[in-house]
C-alpha cells in the first residue's frame, strides 16, 4: 500500500518537473519595442527568472507600429496613441494595453542657452519657437514621421501653438503655425536614440534637444556631454508617453498578464525608475530626486488621425533644410488709413517682427530665413522693399518702410494685386523654391487702375506656378469684402476679416496658411 | 546606472531563447536527490493530515473579461478567498462596452461595470444565464483640492460638511453649472485656479474620460450629460417640452449632438482613468478624471493604512444629478455559474467588497450604505454623502443610449460579436 503511494508520489513529482520545464520552453514572447526602450534589457533576465517568461525583443518599432500580422505577440512602444487611432479608424479590434512607465516630452537646453532665453518666467514652447525663429536656439528633435517621441513632441508644440486649451482639431492645423519653430531645427534622427547619438558626436550642431525627459536625464547621467543639459518642462504643457505593453496575440494572454504584473510590482517599478529614468506608474514608488519635479500639465492628444497626419505633412522631412517662406504684403496707404488704422498696421508689423509677447505672436512671428516683401500702394505702387530675415537689422528696415511711408490719394486694389502676381511670376521664372503667398490689406474700395475683371483675366494667363500663389485678403473698414472674397477663392487663399479683431490678430491667423 | 552607455546594436536585443532541454538525458541533480526523502516525507505528512494536496488539487481557472471591476478580482484577499473554493480568475481587461461588443469565445464570465453593457451581453446569450449583481457604486469625478476649491469659488461645487475641522474630501457638483463652464470655453486659470494654487493651468475646464465606445463610465457620464441637456429628463422618453424647430427631428440625436462637444473636447480618450488619477503624476495628467466611487474609497483606506492619514490632495466631486452604476457578473457556462453563485452567497467575499469601497446589496434591500459607512468610520476615512439632494439622472433606454454613444464616439457597430 505504502509502496504504491510512494511510487505515485514519485510519478507526480516527475511529471510536475517535466511539465514545468516544458511549459517554460514555450513561454517566449516576441516583442516589438521602441528603440529607446533598449534600456530595459538588464531587467529581462530577472523577469525570466521570476516569471519563467522570456521576452524576445526587437527594438525596431516605429511610430506607426506597423506590425505584420502574427509576427509579434506583444508591442511595447513609447506611446500607442497613433496605433490605436489607426485601429479605430480601420474598425479593428483594440488590443489589451497596460501603461508601464511615464515620461513627458520636454526640452533640454545647454546651460548657456537656458540662461540666455530665460526671462524669469517659466519657459514655454512659445519661447522656444520664438528663439528658434530669431535664430538664437538651434534644436534637435526626432523625425515625427518615424519616431513616436518626435511625434509626441510635434503634437505638443502644435497644441501649444494653437493655444485653445483643448485638443487639436482639424481647423487648428489647416495652417502651419510651426514654420518659425521649424526654422530652428538643425538635428534629427529616425529615433530619439539616433538623435541623441548624433548629438553626442556633434554637440556644436544644436543647443537644445527635444525628447523624453528620461532620455535627457540618461544622457546627462552618462557624462558624455561637455556640460549636462538643463531640463525644462515647458509651462504651456507637454505630451506624456506611458510606454504601454500591448497584447497583440490574445492567445498569449496568460504570460502577458504575468509580465505586466511583474513590471508593475513596486520593487520592479522602483528599479525601472532608477535604470531608465522613467517615472513609475504605480503610486508612492520611491524614485530618484530628478524624477520628483512636477511635470506641469499634460496636453490633450487629438482624437483624429487626420489631424496628426496633417501636422506631419506640414512639418515635412526635418532632415531637409526647408526653403523659408516668401510673403508679399500689399499694404493700402491711401488717406483713409490715417490715424488709428495706420497705428494698428504699424503695431501689427512690429508684433510680427518679434515684439508680440503673446504665445500666438511668438509662434507667428517672422523667422530667420523667411523673405518678406512690403509693397505700399495707393492709386499706384508707392514703394517696395524686400528683406531676407537674418537678424534684427533687416526687420528694422522693413518696419521703417511701414512706419515712415506717407499716404497718397486713390486706391488701386487690383493693380496692386496684379503687381504682387508679377513678383510671383518672376520668382517662379527664377526657379525660387520658396513657398510664396500674398497678403492684401486694404480699407477702401477700388477706385482707380484695373478692375477686378481685368485682374482676373491677367491672372488666368499667368504660368501655373504663379497661379498657385494664394492671396489672403484682409479687408479693413469700408473695403469691398465681396470682390476680395472672389480673389481669395480664385487663388486658393481665404479672407481674414480684421473688422472684428485687430489687424495684428488677422495677420497672425493667416501665417502659415497655404 | 542607466544603460545608455552601451553601444546600440541590432543583434544584441534578441535574447537567447531557452535551449530545449533534452528529455532523455534529464537527470535529477545530486542535491535534489538528497532532498527527495525529505520532500516525500512532507508530502506524506500532508496526505496523512488530511490537508490534501491543495496545490495539486483541481483548481479551476475562470477566464473573465472585465473592466474596472477587475479591481475586485485583482485584490489579493479576494484571490485567496476564491482559491479556498478552488477558483482562480484570469482577468482579460477591456472596457465594459468593449466586452459587450467583442467576442466572448473562450470566456467563462463577463463582468461589465454597468447595466447598459450587461444588458447588451444578456441579449446576445442564446439561453438564460446565471448572473449576480453584488454591489453598486456611483459614478464620480476625481480631482485635486485646488481645482475643487476653484470650482467651489465659481459657485459650481459645494464642499460637504465634515465634523472635526478637517478639510473635506467630498464636494457636490452642480452639473448644469459645470457644463456651462465647459460650453463657455473657460480655462482653469480663467476661473481663478492660478490664484488658488502654486500651479498654473491654461487648459480648458474639461473632464477626462475613457472612450465612450468602450467604457461603461464614459457611457454613463454621457447619460448624465444627456439628462441635464434634455431638461432633466432622459432623452427619447417623451417629446421635448420646448418646440425646438431647429433640430434633426430626432430628439435623441439632437441631444447627442449637444453633448458631443462636451466630451470630444478632451481629444483622444485614455483608458484606465483611475490608474492615472491615483498615480503620482495624476494632477499633471488630468485635473478632473471620470472614475467610480469605490476606486476613491479603496484608495483612501489604503492610503490611511500606508501613511496613517487620508490623502487630502485628492478629493471627489459628486455630480448632481447622480448616476449609480451596477456591475453584473454574467456566467457563460458551468464554471462561471460557480463564481456567480459564490458572489451571491459567500459572506466573506461580500464583506471584502465593502472593504474595497463598494456599496453591497444585502438581501436585495436598499441598506447598501450602512456597512460601508461603518467600515470607513472604523478606518478613519471621512464618510461621503453621495447624493444629498436625491437627484438621479435616469438613463435613457438602451437603444437611445446606444445611439447617443455611437453618435458621440463614431463607434464601430455594437452587438455584432467578433469585431476583430
Amino acid at each position: 500500500m505504502r509502496r504504491r503511494a510512494l511510487a505515485a508520489c514519485l510519478v507526480v513529482l516527475a511529471t510536475t518537473l517535466a511539465a514545468c520545464s516544458e511549459g517554460k520552453e514555450q513561454r517566449t514572447l516576441r516583442v516589438l519595442a521602441s528603440p529607446e526602450l533598449a534600456d530595459i534589457k538588464p531587467l529581462l533576465r530577472d523577469l525570466e527568472e521570476d516569471t519563467g517568461v522570456t521576452l524576445d525583443v526587437d527594438f525596431t518599432a516605429t511610430a506607426d507600429l506597423d506590425v505584420p500580422p502574427g509576427s509579434y505577440d506583444l508591442a511595447w512602444p513609447a506611446s500607442d496613441r497613433s496605433y490605436l487611432l489607426r485601429l479605430r479608424e480601420e474598425r479593428r479590434r483594440v488590443p489589451e494595453s497596460t501603461a508601464i512607465m511615464r515620461s513627458p516630452v520636454v526640452v533640454g537646453l545647454t546651460p548657456a542657452t537656458a540662461r540666455r532665453i530665460t526671462t524669469g518666467k517659466p519657459l514655454t514652447w512659445a519661447d522656444i519657437a520664438d528663439a528658434a525663429a530669431e535664430g538664437t536656439v538651434r534644436f534637435g528633435m526626432p523625425d515625427p514621421r518615424r519616431s513616436d517621441t518626435g511625434r509626441a513632441a510635434l503634437v505638443g508644440v502644435a497644441t501649444a501653438a494653437a493655444g485653445t486649451g483643448g485638443a487639436l482639431r482639424r481647423k487648428d492645423v489647416s495652417c502651419d503655425r510651426l514654420r518659425g519653430f521649424r526654422s530652428g531645427q538643425t538635428l534629427t534622427g529616425a529615433s530619439s536614440r539616433e538623435l541623441i547619438d548624433t548629438y553626442v558626436r556633434r554637440q556644436g550642431a544644436a543647443d537644445a534637444l527635444i525628447a523624453h525627459e528620461a532620455e535627457l536625464l540618461a544622457l546627462n547621467a552618462g557624462r558624455k556631454l561637455k556640460e549636462p543639459l538643463t531640463i525644462v518642462h515647458p509651462a504651456d504643457g507637454m505630451v506624456l508617453s506611458d510606454f504601454p505593453l500591448l497584447l497583440l496575440d490574445p492567445a498569449r494572454h496568460e504570460p502577458y498578464r504575468e509580465v505586466v504584473d511583474w513590471l508593475r510590482r513596486d520593487d520592479v517599478q522602483e528599479r525601472l525608475a532608477r535604470a531608465t529614468w522613467r517615472r513609475p506608474v504605480g503610486a508612492d514608488v520611491p524614485r530618484p530626486p530628478e524624477l520628483r519635479a512636477p511635470i506641469g500639465n499634460a496636453l490633450s492628444y487629438p482624437d483624429q488621425l487626420a489631424v496628426v497626419r496633417r501636422l506631419m505633412d506640414n512639418y515635412g522631412d526635418p532632415g531637409r533644410r526647408r526653403a523659408g517662406d516668401h510673403v508679399v504684403f500689399l499694404l493700402d496707404f491711401s488717406p483713409s488709413m490715417r490715424g488709428a488704422r495706420m497705428a494698428d498696421l504699424r503695431a501689427a508689423f512690429r508684433g510680427l517682427s518679434g515684439a508680440d509677447p503673446s504665445a500666438a505672436g511668438k509662434f507667428a512671428r517672422f523667422y530667420r530665413g523667411e523673405r518678406i516683401t512690403v509693397v505700399r500702394f495707393a492709386g499706384r505702387v508707392l514703394e517696395q522693399r524686400t528683406v531676407s530675415v537674418r537678424g534684427a537689422g533687416g526687420l528694422r528696415r522693413l518696419n521703417d518702410v511701414v512706419a515712415g511711408g506717407g499716404l497718397a490719394p486713390d486706391t488701386a486694389v487690383w493693380s496692386a494685386l496684379d503687381h504682387g502676381y508679377r513678383l510671383g511670376a518672376d520668382a517662379v521664372r527664377d526657379g525660387d523654391q520658396r513657398p510664396l503667398s500674398i497678403v492684401l490689406m486694404t480699407d477702401g474700395e477700388n477706385n482707380t487702375g484695373m478692375s477686378y475683371g481685368e485682374f482676373a483675366r491677367r491672372y488666368a494667363r499667368l504660368p501655373a506656378g504663379a497661379r498657385a500663389v494664394p492671396t489672403f485678403p484682409v479687408p479693413f473698414g469700408e473695403a469691398d469684402g465681396r470682390e476680395l472674397r472672389r480673389a481669395a477663392d480664385a487663388t486658393g487663399g481665404r479672407v481674414v476679416d480684421a473688422g472684428s479683431s485687430s489687424l495684428s490678430q488677422a495677420f497672425k491667423e493667416i501665417r502659415g496658411c497655404r | 546606472m542607466p544603460e545608455h552607455a552601451r553601444p546600440p546594436s541590432v543583434e544584441e536585443p534578441r535574447l537567447a531563447t531557452r535551449r530545449p532541454a533534452a528529455p532523455r538525458r534529464r537527470r535529477l541533480p545530486r542535491h535534489v536527490l538528497a532532498a527527495l526523502p525529505l520532500a516525500l516525507a512532507g508530502l506524506l505528512a500532508l496526505l496523512v493530515s488530511g490537508n490534501a494536496l491543495r496545490p495539486f488539487e483541481r483548481i479551476t481557472t475562470i477566464d473573465g473579461k472585465m473592466a474596472s471591476k477587475s479591481d475586485f478580482f485583482k485584490d489579493p484577499q479576494v484571490r485567496r478567498l476564491l482559491l479556498k473554493h478552488g477558483i482562480r480568475v484570469e482577468i482579460h481587461r477591456l472596457g465594459s462596452r468593449g466586452i459587450a461588443t467583442q467576442s466572448l469565445a473562450g470566456m467563462d464570465v463577463a463582468f461589465p461595470s454597468g447595466q447598459p453593457a450587461a444588458r447588451l451581453i444578456m441579449q446576445r446569450q442564446q439561453r438564460t444565464v446565471k448572473s449576480a449583481r453584488p454591489f453598486v457604486t456611483p459614478l464620480v469625478l476625481g480631482t485635486f483640492r485646488e481645482y475643487a476649491q476653484t470650482l467651489a469659488a465659481a459657485g459650481v461645487a459645494r464642499p460637504q460638511q465634515v465634523t472635526g475641522g478637517e478639510d473635506t474630501l467630498y464636494y457636490d457638483l452642480d452639473m448644469r453649472k459645470f457644463l456651462r463652464l465647459i460650453e463657455e470655453r473657460k480655462t482653469w486659470n480663467g476661473i481663478g485656479y492660478e490664484k488658488r494654487s502654486e500651479r498654473s493651468n491654461s487648459g480648458r475646464v474639461l473632464v477626462r474620460t475613457s472612450s465612450v465606445c468602450e467604457s461603461n463610465a464614459a457611457g454613463t457620464y454621457l447619460s448624465i450629460l444627456a439628462f441635464v441637456k434634455n431638461g432633466n429628463q432622459p432623452p427619447g422618453s417623451e417629446p421635448r417640452p420646448k418646440g425646438d424647430a431647429a433640430g434633426s427631428g430626432d430628439p435623441v440625436l439632437d441631444v447627442a449632438a449637444e453633448v458631443k462637444p462636451l466630451i470630444n473636447l478632451q481629444g483622444m480618450a485614455a483608458d484606465e482613468q483611475a490608474d492615472s488619477y491615483f498615480s503620482d503624476e495624476g494632477e499633471s495628467i488630468a485635473p478632473v478624471s471620470l472614475i467610480y466611487e469605490h476606486q476613491f474609497l479603496a484608495h483612501q483606506v489604503a492610503h490611511r493604512e500606508r501613511h496613517q492619514r487620508q490623502d487630502t490632495r485628492r478629493v471627489l466631486l459628486y455630480p448632481s444629478p447622480q448616476a449609480l452604476t451596477e456591475p453584473q457578473l454574467i456566467s457563460l457556462g458551468a464554471d462561471g455559474d460557480r463564481l456567480t453563485d459564490l458572489m451571491e452567497t459567500d459572506e466573506e467575499l461580500r464583506q471584502r467588497a465593502i472593504e474595497l469601497g463598494f456599496r453591497v446589496r444585502f438581501s436585495g434591500e436598499n441598506g447598501t450604505s450602512e456597512q460601508l459607512n461603518a467600515y470607513l468610520r472604523d478606518h478613519h476615512v471621512q464618510v461621503p454623502v453621495p447624493n444629498p439632494d436625491q437627484t438621479k439622472a435616469d438613463a435613457p433606454d438602451l437603444d437611445a443610449l446606444e445611439r447617443i454613444i455611437n453618435h458621440v464616439g463614431s463607434c464601430p457597430p455594437a452587438g455584432k460579436g467578433g469585431v476583430s
